[in-house]
């Protein structure tokens, strides 16, 4: 895992970039609900749209793995929608 | 059983060396799980909200003894319950729900001071602060010192009165608790022992559902969270442990996305403040 890390350093800093911003936006709008849900959906996109460039350029892109960050991109979206049923 | 468990967890033959909850089908499956829990979760809260609701236990007398001790451990003067202020944040709280809006200012373009000024109470000063989703006082309080504008409102000598309204409604096609809080000092100065007022009884939400929804549903998210981060772990370590070539996504990153969705989590089980 680490080592993979280290590897790929670069595109991990990416990933932390949209994660952190993702957050902060998230974070400091939570005033406005409807904007807030936007930055969720609009980070596990750019998730998502990471995992496929990031495997793309490593040539190892194959469906199945556009499906599976599809697949946990919409776990987490769901995860989130489940907990605002609730609220 | 333990062969299932085996076969769920653990990346093996019998799985095609990917833990079995990481398989499509069964991330579909729990997608489609959650997605009718929550539909079940809000049709219960709205027919049977004594099993399953929003547990809130917050009254004026409580905001206004933390307030006022937030205000003596910074050597201000204690606010007074002021009706005419009462009176104010109820009308507030009242507007808000009936023309759905969560704001200082109304869509039809009222703001904080028409309702005070409707309610009697002349202002040289006036403030609002407002609050929404809290289940308790000290929530209401804590996230109100922690935010640098409400805090100087709380904390500021311009004030002598405070009104509080708390009320249950629907909100954006959601049940909520508002706090408003509407605080003032008159231009007038007027007889100390007219100014403390009985709080009216519309201002008290006290709920206690059989189960608390928001933290039934925020125990079951991260426990799901939690799950899937152990498998994705325990996949990853095996396989790398094995050395066993697979075409799928990088758990890492999973990882790491579930840790946001966590977080992000954690900010929107809590209430807001404006």
């Amino acid at each position: 895992m680490f080592s993979n890390l280290y590897k790929h350093s670069g595109y991990y800093l990416v990933l932390f970039i949209i994660f952190i911003l993702g957050f902060l936006l998230a974070y400091s709008n939570r005033s406005n609900e409807n904007l807030q849900i936007g930055i969720i959906i609009a980070t596990t996109f750019f998730y998502v749209l990471w995992g496929i460039i990031h495997h793309l350029i490593n040539h190892d892109l194959h469906v199945k793995i556009v499906v599976e960050y599809i697949l946990i991109g919409v776990l987490g979206l769901t995860i989130i929608f489940f907990l605002l049923n609730a609220i | 059983m333990k062969e299932f468990l085996l076969h769920l967890f653990i990346p093996r033959e019998s799985n095609n060396h990917r833990s079995k909850v990481l398989h499509h089908s069964n991330l579909l499956l729990t997608i489609v799980f959650l997605f009718l829990a929550g539909f079940f979760i809000q049709s219960l809260k709205v027919s049977f909200p004594s099993v399953l609701g929003v547990k809130v236990d917050i009254s004026a007398e409580e905001l206004l003894l933390l307030t006022n001790k937030q205000r003596q451990g910074n050597s201000v003067v204690p606010l007074a319950l002021n009706e005419k202020l009462t009176e104010a944040a109820v009308k507030k709280a009242d507007d808000m729900f009936g023309y759905d809006y969560w704001a200082h200012n109304s869509p039809t373009g009222k703001t904080p001071w028409v309702f005070i000024k409707s309610s009697g109470y002349k202002y040289v000063y006036a403030g609002e602060n407002l609050a929404r989703g809290f289940s308790s006082a000290q929530d209401v309080v804590k996230a109100w010192m922690e935010s640098p504008d409400h805090r100087s409102n709380m904390l500021s000598s311009n004030y002598s009165d405070v009104g509080f309204a708390i009320k249950m409604g629907r909100l954006n096609g959601e049940e909520t608790v508002l706090i408003v809080e509407m605080l003032g000092n008159l231009s007038t100065p007027i007889v100390e022992s007219s100014r403390i007022q009985e709080v009216a009884t519309a201002s008290d939400v006290k709920n206690e559902p059989l189960i608390d929804a928001p933290s039934f549903s925020l125990n079951i998210g991260i426990i799901i969270i939690f799950i899937f981060i152990f498998v994705l772990l325990l996949d990853m370590i095996i396989v790398e442990k094995k050395k066993i070539a697979r075409f799928v996504g990088h758990n890492a990153d999973h990882i790491l996305y579930l840790l946001l969705i966590l977080s992000l989590v954690g900010i929107l089980s809590k209430g807001v403040i404006i």
